[in-house]
Protein backbone atom coordinates (compact mmCIF):
# COMPACT_ATOMS: atom_id res chain seq x y z
CA UNK A 1 0.00 0.00 0.00
CA UNK A 2 1.46 3.33 -1.04
CA UNK A 3 1.74 6.22 1.40
CA UNK A 4 -1.02 8.19 -0.32
CA UNK A 5 -3.31 5.16 -0.49
CA UNK A 6 -2.73 4.71 3.24
CA UNK A 7 -3.47 8.40 3.94
CA UNK A 8 -6.70 8.17 1.99
CA UNK A 9 -7.69 5.05 3.93
CA UNK A 10 -6.81 6.73 7.25
CA UNK A 11 -8.90 9.82 6.57
CA UNK A 12 -11.83 7.74 5.35
CA UNK A 13 -11.68 5.64 8.52
CA UNK A 14 -11.25 8.76 10.67
CA UNK A 15 -14.24 10.44 9.05
CA UNK A 16 -16.37 7.38 9.75
CA UNK A 17 -15.18 7.32 13.37
CA UNK A 18 -15.95 11.03 13.76
CA UNK A 19 -19.43 10.53 12.38
CA UNK A 20 -20.10 7.49 14.57
CA UNK A 21 -18.74 9.03 17.78
CA UNK A 22 -19.74 12.61 17.05
CA UNK A 23 -20.83 13.40 20.60
CA UNK A 24 -17.42 12.66 22.05
CA UNK A 25 -15.66 14.30 19.13
CA UNK A 26 -17.81 17.40 19.53
CA UNK A 27 -16.32 18.05 22.96
CA UNK A 28 -12.81 17.99 21.55
CA UNK A 29 -13.77 20.11 18.55
CA UNK A 30 -15.52 22.73 20.69
CA UNK A 31 -12.59 22.91 23.09
CA UNK A 32 -10.20 23.66 20.29
CA UNK A 33 -12.72 26.06 18.72
CA UNK A 34 -12.94 28.06 21.94
CA UNK A 35 -9.18 28.21 22.42
CA UNK A 36 -8.52 29.27 18.85
CA UNK A 37 -11.42 31.72 18.93
CA UNK A 38 -10.01 33.43 22.02
CA UNK A 39 -6.50 33.51 20.58
CA UNK A 40 -7.81 34.65 17.20
CA UNK A 41 -10.04 37.33 18.75
CA UNK A 42 -7.10 38.84 20.61
CA UNK A 43 -5.06 38.68 17.41
CA UNK A 44 -7.84 40.40 15.49
CA UNK A 45 -8.42 43.14 18.06
CA UNK A 46 -4.74 43.84 18.64
CA UNK A 47 -4.10 43.79 14.90
CA UNK A 48 -6.81 46.35 14.27
CA UNK A 49 -5.64 48.50 17.18
CA UNK A 50 -2.10 48.39 15.88
CA UNK A 51 -3.32 49.36 12.43
CA UNK A 52 -5.11 52.33 14.00
CA UNK A 53 -1.96 53.25 15.88
CA UNK A 54 0.01 53.09 12.66
CA UNK A 55 -2.54 55.29 10.93
CA UNK A 56 -2.50 57.83 13.76
CA UNK A 57 1.26 57.74 13.89
CA UNK A 58 1.41 59.09 10.36
CA UNK A 59 -0.97 61.91 11.31
CA UNK A 60 0.39 62.86 14.71
CA UNK A 61 1.96 66.18 15.42
CA UNK A 62 3.52 68.15 18.18
CA UNK A 63 1.64 71.34 19.00
CA UNK A 64 3.14 74.21 20.98
CA UNK A 65 0.34 76.35 22.45
CA UNK A 66 1.42 79.94 23.09
CA UNK A 67 0.12 82.45 25.61
CA UNK A 68 -3.09 84.23 24.49
CA UNK A 69 -2.99 87.65 22.82
CA UNK A 70 0.54 87.30 21.61
CA UNK A 71 1.60 89.68 18.85
CA UNK A 72 1.90 88.14 15.40
CA UNK A 73 5.57 89.15 14.80
CA UNK A 74 6.52 87.45 18.05
CA UNK A 75 4.62 84.35 17.00
CA UNK A 76 6.44 84.29 13.65
CA UNK A 77 9.79 84.77 15.37
CA UNK A 78 9.03 81.87 17.72
CA UNK A 79 7.97 79.72 14.73
CA UNK A 80 11.26 80.44 12.97
CA UNK A 81 13.20 79.57 16.11
CA UNK A 82 11.22 76.36 16.59
CA UNK A 83 11.82 75.36 12.96
CA UNK A 84 15.55 75.14 13.63
CA UNK A 85 15.06 72.41 16.26
CA UNK A 86 16.45 68.86 15.75
CA UNK A 87 14.32 66.61 13.50
CA UNK A 88 11.74 69.30 12.81
CA UNK A 89 10.72 69.42 9.16
CA UNK A 90 8.23 72.32 9.23
CA UNK A 91 6.34 74.58 11.59
CA UNK A 92 2.88 75.87 10.80
CA UNK A 93 1.52 78.92 12.57
CA UNK A 94 -2.12 78.65 13.63
CA UNK A 95 -3.34 82.05 14.71
CA UNK A 96 -5.96 82.52 17.43
CA UNK A 97 -8.51 83.41 14.77
CA UNK A 98 -7.66 80.31 12.68
CA UNK A 99 -7.92 78.15 15.80
CA UNK A 100 -11.41 79.49 16.48
CA UNK A 101 -12.49 78.84 12.90
CA UNK A 102 -11.16 75.30 13.08
CA UNK A 103 -13.09 74.71 16.29
CA UNK A 104 -16.29 76.02 14.76
CA UNK A 105 -15.84 73.79 11.70
CA UNK A 106 -15.06 70.73 13.75
CA UNK A 107 -17.85 71.27 16.28
CA UNK A 108 -20.60 73.30 14.61
CA UNK A 109 -23.03 72.65 17.43
CA UNK A 110 -20.61 74.18 19.93
CA UNK A 111 -19.67 77.19 17.80
CA UNK A 112 -21.70 79.49 20.05
CA UNK A 113 -19.26 78.83 22.83
CA UNK A 114 -16.48 80.76 21.09
CA UNK A 115 -18.66 83.54 19.61
CA UNK A 116 -19.03 86.99 21.07
CA UNK A 117 -16.38 86.67 23.73
CA UNK A 118 -14.53 89.82 22.64
CA UNK A 119 -10.95 88.63 22.58
CA UNK A 120 -10.09 85.47 20.74
CA UNK A 121 -10.85 82.64 23.20
CA UNK A 122 -8.29 80.18 21.84
CA UNK A 123 -4.53 80.76 21.95
CA UNK A 124 -2.32 80.82 18.86
CA UNK A 125 -0.25 77.72 18.33
CA UNK A 126 2.67 76.30 16.39
CA UNK A 127 2.17 72.88 14.77
CA UNK A 128 5.38 70.95 14.27
CA UNK A 129 5.77 68.39 11.48
CA UNK A 130 8.63 66.00 12.11
CA UNK A 131 11.02 64.62 9.51
CA UNK A 132 10.29 61.15 11.01
CA UNK A 133 6.91 61.28 12.78
CA UNK A 134 7.47 57.98 14.57
CA UNK A 135 10.78 58.90 16.19
CA UNK A 136 11.51 61.05 19.20
CA UNK A 137 15.25 61.47 19.48
CA UNK A 138 16.74 62.42 22.87
CA UNK A 139 17.82 65.74 21.30
CA UNK A 140 14.24 66.51 20.25
CA UNK A 141 12.87 65.52 23.66
CA UNK A 142 15.41 67.81 25.37
CA UNK A 143 14.60 70.59 22.92
CA UNK A 144 10.84 70.31 23.63
CA UNK A 145 11.47 70.14 27.38
CA UNK A 146 13.27 73.47 27.08
CA UNK A 147 10.31 74.98 25.23
CA UNK A 148 7.91 73.82 27.94
CA UNK A 149 9.79 76.09 30.38
CA UNK A 150 9.59 79.21 28.24
CA UNK A 151 7.23 82.01 29.42
CA UNK A 152 5.70 82.51 25.93
CA UNK A 153 4.54 78.84 25.93
CA UNK A 154 1.46 77.68 27.81
CA UNK A 155 1.62 73.98 26.82
CA UNK A 156 3.45 71.53 24.54
CA UNK A 157 1.16 68.71 23.39
CA UNK A 158 2.85 65.64 21.92
CA UNK A 159 0.50 62.98 20.35
CA UNK A 160 3.36 60.54 20.62
CA UNK A 161 2.98 60.36 24.39
CA UNK A 162 -0.55 58.96 24.46
CA UNK A 163 0.09 56.93 21.34
CA UNK A 164 3.00 55.29 23.14
CA UNK A 165 0.67 54.45 26.03
CA UNK A 166 -1.81 52.96 23.57
CA UNK A 167 0.94 50.88 22.00
CA UNK A 168 1.81 49.53 25.44
CA UNK A 169 -1.86 48.64 26.02
CA UNK A 170 -1.98 46.83 22.67
CA UNK A 171 1.23 44.93 23.47
CA UNK A 172 -0.20 43.87 26.84
CA UNK A 173 -3.46 42.91 25.16
CA UNK A 174 -1.60 40.80 22.62
CA UNK A 175 0.50 39.12 25.32
CA UNK A 176 -2.58 38.34 27.42
CA UNK A 177 -4.34 36.97 24.35
CA UNK A 178 -1.34 34.88 23.45
CA UNK A 179 -1.02 33.48 26.97
CA UNK A 180 -4.75 32.78 27.19
CA UNK A 181 -4.80 31.23 23.72
CA UNK A 182 -1.78 29.03 24.45
CA UNK A 183 -3.27 27.94 27.78
CA UNK A 184 -6.56 27.04 26.16
CA UNK A 185 -4.76 25.35 23.27
CA UNK A 186 -2.85 23.14 25.71
CA UNK A 187 -6.18 22.22 27.32
CA UNK A 188 -7.55 21.46 23.86
CA UNK A 189 -4.58 19.24 23.07
CA UNK A 190 -5.23 17.26 26.25
CA UNK A 191 -8.94 17.00 25.46
CA UNK A 192 -8.25 15.74 21.95
CA UNK A 193 -5.69 13.32 23.38
CA UNK A 194 -8.26 11.93 25.82
CA UNK A 195 -10.89 11.60 23.11
CA UNK A 196 -8.45 9.78 20.84
CA UNK A 197 -7.42 7.45 23.66
CA UNK A 198 -11.07 6.74 24.38
CA UNK A 199 -11.72 6.08 20.69
CA UNK A 200 -8.73 3.74 20.58
CA UNK A 201 -10.11 1.92 23.62
CA UNK A 202 -13.54 1.62 22.00
CA UNK A 203 -11.88 0.14 18.92
CA UNK A 204 -9.55 -2.19 20.79
CA UNK A 205 -11.35 -5.25 19.41
CA UNK A 206 -10.73 -4.11 15.88
CA UNK A 207 -7.14 -3.17 16.67
CA UNK A 208 -6.46 -6.68 17.96
CA UNK A 209 -7.82 -8.11 14.69
CA UNK A 210 -5.75 -5.71 12.64
CA UNK A 211 -2.68 -6.78 14.57
CA UNK A 212 -3.58 -10.43 14.12
CA UNK A 213 -3.89 -10.21 10.35
CA UNK A 214 -0.60 -8.35 10.01
CA UNK A 215 -1.26 -4.62 10.09
CA UNK A 216 1.77 -2.45 10.80
CA UNK A 217 1.86 0.10 13.64
CA UNK A 218 1.63 2.86 11.03
CA UNK A 219 -1.55 1.35 9.62
CA UNK A 220 -3.07 0.81 13.08
CA UNK A 221 -2.27 4.27 14.45
CA UNK A 222 -2.83 6.21 11.22
CA UNK A 223 -6.63 6.52 11.49
CA UNK A 224 -6.34 7.84 15.06
CA UNK A 225 -3.78 10.45 14.02
CA UNK A 226 -6.02 11.42 11.11
CA UNK A 227 -8.95 11.73 13.51
CA UNK A 228 -7.03 14.09 15.82
CA UNK A 229 -5.94 16.10 12.80
CA UNK A 230 -9.52 16.35 11.54
CA UNK A 231 -10.86 17.38 14.95
CA UNK A 232 -8.27 20.15 15.16
CA UNK A 233 -8.88 21.21 11.59
CA UNK A 234 -12.64 21.43 12.11
CA UNK A 235 -12.07 23.37 15.36
CA UNK A 236 -9.75 25.78 13.55
CA UNK A 237 -12.20 26.27 10.70
CA UNK A 238 -15.07 26.87 13.13
CA UNK A 239 -13.07 29.41 15.16
CA UNK A 240 -11.98 31.27 12.04
CA UNK A 241 -15.51 31.15 10.65
CA UNK A 242 -17.04 32.55 13.84
CA UNK A 243 -14.43 35.31 13.99
CA UNK A 244 -15.04 36.21 10.37
CA UNK A 245 -18.82 36.22 10.87
CA UNK A 246 -18.56 38.39 14.00
CA UNK A 247 -16.22 40.82 12.31
CA UNK A 248 -18.37 41.00 9.17
CA UNK A 249 -21.51 41.47 11.30
CA UNK A 250 -19.95 44.44 13.12
CA UNK A 251 -18.90 46.03 9.85
CA UNK A 252 -22.36 45.46 8.36
CA UNK A 253 -24.34 46.58 11.41
CA UNK A 254 -22.40 49.71 12.37
CA UNK A 255 -19.58 50.36 9.94
CA UNK A 256 -18.77 53.84 11.31
CA UNK A 257 -18.88 53.01 14.99
CA UNK A 258 -15.64 53.62 16.87
CA UNK A 259 -15.67 50.04 18.18
CA UNK A 260 -15.92 48.68 14.64
CA UNK A 261 -13.13 50.93 13.48
CA UNK A 262 -10.95 49.97 16.40
CA UNK A 263 -11.57 46.24 16.57
CA UNK A 264 -13.02 44.99 13.31
CA UNK A 265 -12.04 47.38 10.53
CA UNK A 266 -10.03 44.60 8.91
CA UNK A 267 -10.28 40.80 9.25
CA UNK A 268 -7.20 38.64 9.70
CA UNK A 269 -4.93 38.38 6.68
CA UNK A 270 -5.31 35.14 4.66
CA UNK A 271 -1.97 34.02 6.08
CA UNK A 272 -3.10 34.62 9.68
CA UNK A 273 -6.43 32.86 9.08
CA UNK A 274 -4.65 29.91 7.49
CA UNK A 275 -2.19 29.83 10.39
CA UNK A 276 -5.10 29.73 12.86
CA UNK A 277 -6.68 26.78 11.04
CA UNK A 278 -3.29 25.09 10.66
CA UNK A 279 -2.60 25.57 14.35
CA UNK A 280 -5.83 23.77 15.16
CA UNK A 281 -4.96 20.87 12.87
CA UNK A 282 -1.43 20.69 14.26
CA UNK A 283 -2.74 20.75 17.84
CA UNK A 284 -5.14 17.91 17.03
CA UNK A 285 -2.43 15.83 15.41
CA UNK A 286 -0.05 16.50 18.29
CA UNK A 287 -2.74 15.55 20.83
CA UNK A 288 -3.36 12.26 19.02
CA UNK A 289 0.34 11.41 18.73
CA UNK A 290 1.06 12.34 22.33
CA UNK A 291 -1.91 10.39 23.69
CA UNK A 292 -1.01 7.18 21.83
CA UNK A 293 2.76 7.47 22.25
CA UNK A 294 2.94 5.00 25.08
CA UNK A 295 -0.13 2.97 24.20
CA UNK A 296 0.40 -0.48 22.74
CA UNK A 297 -3.10 -0.22 21.29
CA UNK A 298 -4.01 -3.80 21.84
CA UNK A 299 -5.98 -5.98 24.18
CA UNK A 300 -4.84 -8.87 26.25
CA UNK A 301 -6.20 -12.33 25.67
CA UNK A 302 -8.25 -12.00 28.85
CA UNK A 303 -9.78 -8.69 27.73
CA UNK A 304 -10.51 -10.08 24.31
CA UNK A 305 -12.20 -13.10 25.80
CA UNK A 306 -14.49 -10.94 27.95
CA UNK B 1 7.23 -25.62 8.28
CA UNK B 2 6.81 -25.21 12.05
CA UNK B 3 9.68 -26.35 14.25
CA UNK B 4 9.90 -26.14 18.03
CA UNK B 5 13.27 -26.79 19.67
CA UNK B 6 13.18 -27.28 23.44
CA UNK B 7 10.71 -24.44 23.86
CA UNK B 8 9.86 -23.34 27.37
CA UNK B 9 7.41 -20.61 28.23
CA UNK B 10 7.25 -19.23 31.74
CA UNK B 11 4.95 -16.39 32.72
CA UNK B 12 6.04 -13.63 35.11
CA UNK B 13 4.10 -15.21 37.99
CA UNK B 14 6.39 -18.24 37.72
CA UNK B 15 3.82 -20.51 36.06
CA UNK B 16 5.32 -22.73 33.38
CA UNK B 17 3.00 -22.96 30.40
CA UNK B 18 5.33 -25.00 28.18
CA UNK B 19 8.21 -27.13 29.27
CA UNK B 20 10.95 -28.08 26.76
CA UNK B 21 8.55 -28.78 23.90
CA UNK B 22 10.02 -30.00 20.61
CA UNK B 23 8.26 -31.05 17.42
CA UNK B 24 8.36 -30.53 13.68
CA UNK B 25 5.32 -30.03 11.46
CA UNK B 26 5.94 -30.47 7.75
CA UNK B 27 4.39 -28.34 5.03
CA UNK B 28 0.87 -29.46 4.19
CA UNK B 29 0.32 -31.53 7.35
CA UNK B 30 -2.90 -31.52 9.36
CA UNK B 31 -2.11 -31.71 13.07
CA UNK B 32 -4.35 -31.77 16.10
CA UNK B 33 -3.03 -30.21 19.28
CA UNK B 34 -4.84 -31.57 22.27
CA UNK B 35 -4.73 -31.64 26.03
CA UNK B 36 -6.83 -30.62 28.99
CA UNK B 37 -7.64 -26.99 29.73
CA UNK B 38 -4.48 -25.26 30.94
CA UNK B 39 -2.22 -27.82 29.27
CA UNK B 40 -0.53 -25.06 27.24
CA UNK B 41 -2.28 -25.30 23.87
CA UNK B 42 -3.07 -21.60 23.56
CA UNK B 43 0.39 -20.61 24.80
CA UNK B 44 1.94 -22.79 22.12
CA UNK B 45 -0.21 -21.32 19.35
CA UNK B 46 0.51 -17.75 20.50
CA UNK B 47 4.21 -18.41 20.15
CA UNK B 48 3.81 -19.41 16.49
CA UNK B 49 2.27 -16.13 15.37
CA UNK B 50 4.57 -14.19 17.70
CA UNK B 51 1.89 -12.96 20.04
CA UNK B 52 4.33 -14.07 22.70
CA UNK B 53 8.01 -15.05 22.88
CA UNK B 54 9.47 -18.22 24.40
CA UNK B 55 11.44 -18.00 27.63
CA UNK B 56 13.86 -20.60 26.27
CA UNK B 57 14.33 -22.52 23.05
CA UNK B 58 13.85 -21.67 19.40
CA UNK B 59 10.85 -21.63 17.09
CA UNK B 60 11.19 -21.69 13.32
CA UNK B 61 8.21 -20.87 11.14
CA UNK B 62 8.86 -21.27 7.46
CA UNK B 63 12.58 -21.22 8.22
CA UNK B 64 12.41 -17.94 10.17
CA UNK B 65 13.29 -17.78 13.84
CA UNK B 66 10.19 -16.04 15.15
CA UNK B 67 11.65 -15.14 18.54
CA UNK B 68 14.33 -13.01 16.94
CA UNK B 69 12.09 -11.24 14.42
CA UNK B 70 12.27 -7.48 15.06
CA UNK B 71 8.90 -6.01 16.09
CA UNK B 72 8.45 -4.11 12.83
CA UNK B 73 8.71 -7.38 10.88
CA UNK B 74 6.08 -9.26 12.91
CA UNK B 75 3.17 -8.07 10.71
CA UNK B 76 4.83 -9.65 7.67
CA UNK B 77 5.05 -12.99 9.49
CA UNK B 78 1.38 -12.77 10.49
CA UNK B 79 0.28 -12.16 6.93
CA UNK B 80 1.41 -15.72 6.14
CA UNK B 81 -0.55 -17.23 9.03
CA UNK B 82 -4.31 -17.42 9.34
CA UNK B 83 -5.66 -17.60 12.87
CA UNK B 84 -9.11 -18.72 14.02
CA UNK B 85 -10.33 -18.46 17.61
CA UNK B 86 -13.03 -20.12 19.63
CA UNK B 87 -14.84 -16.80 20.12
CA UNK B 88 -14.68 -15.90 16.40
CA UNK B 89 -13.36 -12.37 17.05
CA UNK B 90 -15.59 -10.73 14.49
CA UNK B 91 -16.29 -7.00 14.75
CA UNK B 92 -20.03 -6.70 15.34
CA UNK B 93 -20.33 -3.20 13.83
CA UNK B 94 -18.78 -4.30 10.53
CA UNK B 95 -20.44 -6.32 7.81
CA UNK B 96 -19.26 -9.78 6.84
CA UNK B 97 -17.52 -8.24 3.83
CA UNK B 98 -15.69 -5.72 6.01
CA UNK B 99 -14.77 -8.42 8.50
CA UNK B 100 -13.17 -10.68 5.95
CA UNK B 101 -11.31 -8.01 3.96
CA UNK B 102 -9.07 -6.61 6.69
CA UNK B 103 -5.90 -8.11 5.21
CA UNK B 104 -6.59 -7.08 1.58
CA UNK B 105 -7.28 -3.54 2.80
CA UNK B 106 -4.01 -3.49 4.73
CA UNK B 107 -2.20 -4.67 1.63
CA UNK B 108 -3.76 -1.86 -0.41
CA UNK B 109 -5.77 -4.18 -2.63
CA UNK B 110 -8.20 -2.25 -4.80
CA UNK B 111 -11.90 -2.52 -4.09
CA UNK B 112 -12.67 -4.67 -7.11
CA UNK B 113 -10.06 -7.22 -6.08
CA UNK B 114 -11.30 -7.05 -2.49
CA UNK B 115 -14.78 -7.96 -3.68
CA UNK B 116 -13.41 -10.84 -5.69
CA UNK B 117 -11.30 -12.16 -2.81
CA UNK B 118 -14.16 -11.80 -0.33
CA UNK B 119 -16.53 -13.59 -2.64
CA UNK B 120 -14.07 -16.43 -3.20
CA UNK B 121 -13.24 -16.83 0.50
CA UNK B 122 -16.87 -16.74 1.56
CA UNK B 123 -17.87 -19.11 -1.19
CA UNK B 124 -15.40 -21.64 0.19
CA UNK B 125 -17.22 -21.52 3.51
CA UNK B 126 -20.67 -21.41 1.92
CA UNK B 127 -21.51 -17.86 2.92
CA UNK B 128 -21.15 -15.87 -0.28
CA UNK B 129 -24.79 -14.86 0.05
CA UNK B 130 -24.27 -13.24 3.50
CA UNK B 131 -21.80 -10.52 2.51
CA UNK B 132 -24.09 -7.73 3.67
CA UNK B 133 -25.02 -9.32 6.97
CA UNK B 134 -23.66 -8.22 10.32
CA UNK B 135 -22.10 -10.92 12.53
CA UNK B 136 -24.90 -10.80 15.08
CA UNK B 137 -27.38 -11.71 12.36
CA UNK B 138 -25.51 -15.00 11.82
CA UNK B 139 -25.60 -18.29 13.73
CA UNK B 140 -22.55 -19.39 15.73
CA UNK B 141 -21.49 -21.78 12.98
CA UNK B 142 -21.86 -19.08 10.35
CA UNK B 143 -19.84 -16.65 12.43
CA UNK B 144 -17.04 -19.19 12.75
CA UNK B 145 -17.15 -19.76 9.01
CA UNK B 146 -16.77 -16.01 8.47
CA UNK B 147 -13.78 -16.06 10.82
CA UNK B 148 -12.31 -18.91 8.75
CA UNK B 149 -12.94 -16.97 5.56
CA UNK B 150 -11.08 -14.04 7.09
CA UNK B 151 -8.16 -16.31 7.92
CA UNK B 152 -8.17 -17.82 4.42
CA UNK B 153 -8.65 -14.73 2.31
CA UNK B 154 -4.98 -14.31 1.48
CA UNK B 155 -4.27 -18.05 1.04
CA UNK B 156 -2.06 -18.34 4.14
CA UNK B 157 0.67 -20.97 4.31
CA UNK B 158 -0.35 -21.91 7.82
CA UNK B 159 -3.78 -21.99 9.43
CA UNK B 160 -3.90 -22.05 13.22
CA UNK B 161 -7.15 -22.66 15.07
CA UNK B 162 -7.60 -22.42 18.81
CA UNK B 163 -10.63 -24.49 19.86
CA UNK B 164 -12.58 -23.37 16.79
CA UNK B 165 -15.49 -25.69 17.64
CA UNK B 166 -15.50 -24.96 21.36
CA UNK B 167 -18.62 -22.80 21.19
CA UNK B 168 -20.50 -24.89 18.65
CA UNK B 169 -22.84 -27.84 18.87
CA UNK B 170 -21.60 -31.21 17.50
CA UNK B 171 -23.22 -30.87 14.05
CA UNK B 172 -21.74 -27.44 13.50
CA UNK B 173 -18.40 -28.68 14.85
CA UNK B 174 -18.25 -31.30 12.11
CA UNK B 175 -19.09 -28.68 9.55
CA UNK B 176 -16.22 -26.49 10.70
CA UNK B 177 -13.80 -29.41 10.90
CA UNK B 178 -14.72 -30.37 7.38
CA UNK B 179 -13.73 -26.89 6.26
CA UNK B 180 -10.32 -27.20 7.89
CA UNK B 181 -9.75 -30.55 6.18
CA UNK B 182 -10.65 -29.03 2.83
CA UNK B 183 -8.29 -26.14 3.42
CA UNK B 184 -5.58 -28.66 4.24
CA UNK B 185 -6.28 -30.55 1.02
CA UNK B 186 -5.40 -27.37 -0.87
CA UNK B 187 -1.91 -27.47 0.66
CA UNK B 188 -2.28 -25.24 3.72
CA UNK B 189 -0.61 -26.51 6.87
CA UNK B 190 -3.25 -26.74 9.60
CA UNK B 191 -2.66 -26.84 13.34
CA UNK B 192 -5.93 -27.21 15.22
CA UNK B 193 -6.11 -27.12 19.00
CA UNK B 194 -9.02 -28.97 20.55
CA UNK B 195 -9.86 -31.01 23.59
CA UNK B 196 -12.56 -32.92 21.74
CA UNK B 197 -11.10 -36.44 21.85
CA UNK B 198 -14.05 -37.92 19.98
CA UNK B 199 -13.45 -35.64 17.00
CA UNK B 200 -9.77 -36.55 16.95
CA UNK B 201 -10.46 -40.27 17.21
CA UNK B 202 -12.94 -40.13 14.37
CA UNK B 203 -10.90 -38.03 11.97
CA UNK B 204 -7.46 -39.39 12.79
CA UNK B 205 -4.37 -37.48 11.53
CA UNK B 206 -1.34 -36.53 13.56
CA UNK B 207 -2.00 -35.63 17.20
CA UNK B 208 0.27 -33.72 19.59
CA UNK B 209 -0.83 -34.13 23.20
CA UNK B 210 0.18 -31.65 25.88
CA UNK B 211 -0.08 -32.22 29.59
CA UNK B 212 0.88 -29.51 32.07
CA UNK B 213 3.03 -27.83 29.43
CA UNK B 214 4.90 -30.97 28.35
CA UNK B 215 4.50 -32.74 25.03
CA UNK B 216 3.66 -36.24 26.20
CA UNK B 217 2.51 -37.83 22.97
CA UNK B 218 3.11 -37.32 19.24
CA UNK B 219 1.19 -39.97 17.35
CA UNK B 220 -0.43 -40.63 13.99
CA UNK B 221 -4.02 -41.89 14.35
CA UNK B 222 -5.98 -43.73 11.68
CA UNK B 223 -9.40 -42.33 10.94
CA UNK B 224 -11.79 -41.22 8.26
CA UNK B 225 -12.93 -37.84 7.03
CA UNK B 226 -16.34 -36.72 8.26
CA UNK B 227 -19.15 -36.83 5.71
CA UNK B 228 -18.98 -34.02 3.17
CA UNK B 229 -21.39 -31.23 3.96
CA UNK B 230 -23.25 -29.22 1.43
CA UNK B 231 -21.70 -25.78 1.70
CA UNK B 232 -22.68 -24.60 -1.73
CA UNK B 233 -24.49 -21.27 -1.84
CA UNK B 234 -28.28 -21.23 -2.14
CA UNK B 235 -29.67 -22.44 -5.42
CA UNK B 236 -30.47 -18.99 -6.68
CA UNK B 237 -26.82 -18.03 -6.40
CA UNK B 238 -25.57 -21.25 -7.95
CA UNK B 239 -27.83 -20.73 -10.95
CA UNK B 240 -27.00 -17.08 -11.24
CA UNK B 241 -23.34 -16.30 -10.50
CA UNK B 242 -23.90 -12.73 -11.67
CA UNK B 243 -26.39 -12.21 -8.83
CA UNK B 244 -23.81 -13.47 -6.36
CA UNK B 245 -21.22 -11.08 -7.74
CA UNK B 246 -23.71 -8.22 -7.50
CA UNK B 247 -24.35 -9.08 -3.87
CA UNK B 248 -20.60 -8.99 -3.27
CA UNK B 249 -20.34 -5.62 -4.94
CA UNK B 250 -23.26 -4.22 -2.98
CA UNK B 251 -21.63 -5.35 0.22
CA UNK B 252 -18.40 -3.70 -0.80
CA UNK B 253 -20.17 -0.46 -1.56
Amino acid sequence: MSFFQALRAFFREAAVNLARGWKVSLVAILTITVSLFVGGAFLLVSGNLLASVERWRGEMRIVVYLQPAMAEPVVRQLAAELGRGPGIAAVQVVSAEAARQRFQEAFPSLSDLVEGMGDEPLPPSLEIALADPARRTPELRAFLAGWRQRPEVSMVDDDREWLGQLETVVAVLRAVGLALGVGLLVAAVFTIGSVIRLTAYLHSDEISILRLVGATEFYIRGPFYAEGFLQGLIGGLLATGILWSGSAFLRFRSPDALLTQLFAAEFLTPGEAAALVGLGAAAGLFGAIASLRRERLTVTEEQAAE
Amino acid sequence: MIQFFQVTKRYPGGQTALDRVSFDIARGQFVFLTGASGAGKTSLLRLIFREDVPSEGQILVNGRNVSSIPPQKIPYLRRTIGVVFQDFRLIPRKTVFENVTYLPRILGTDLTSQKKLAYQALRRVGLAHRLNAFPLELSGGEQQRVAIARALINEPEILIADEPTGNLDPDLSWEILRLFLEVNLRGTTVLLATHDREMIQRVGRRVLTLDAGRLILDQELPGSDPPRLDLTPPEAFENDPAAARETAEEAAE
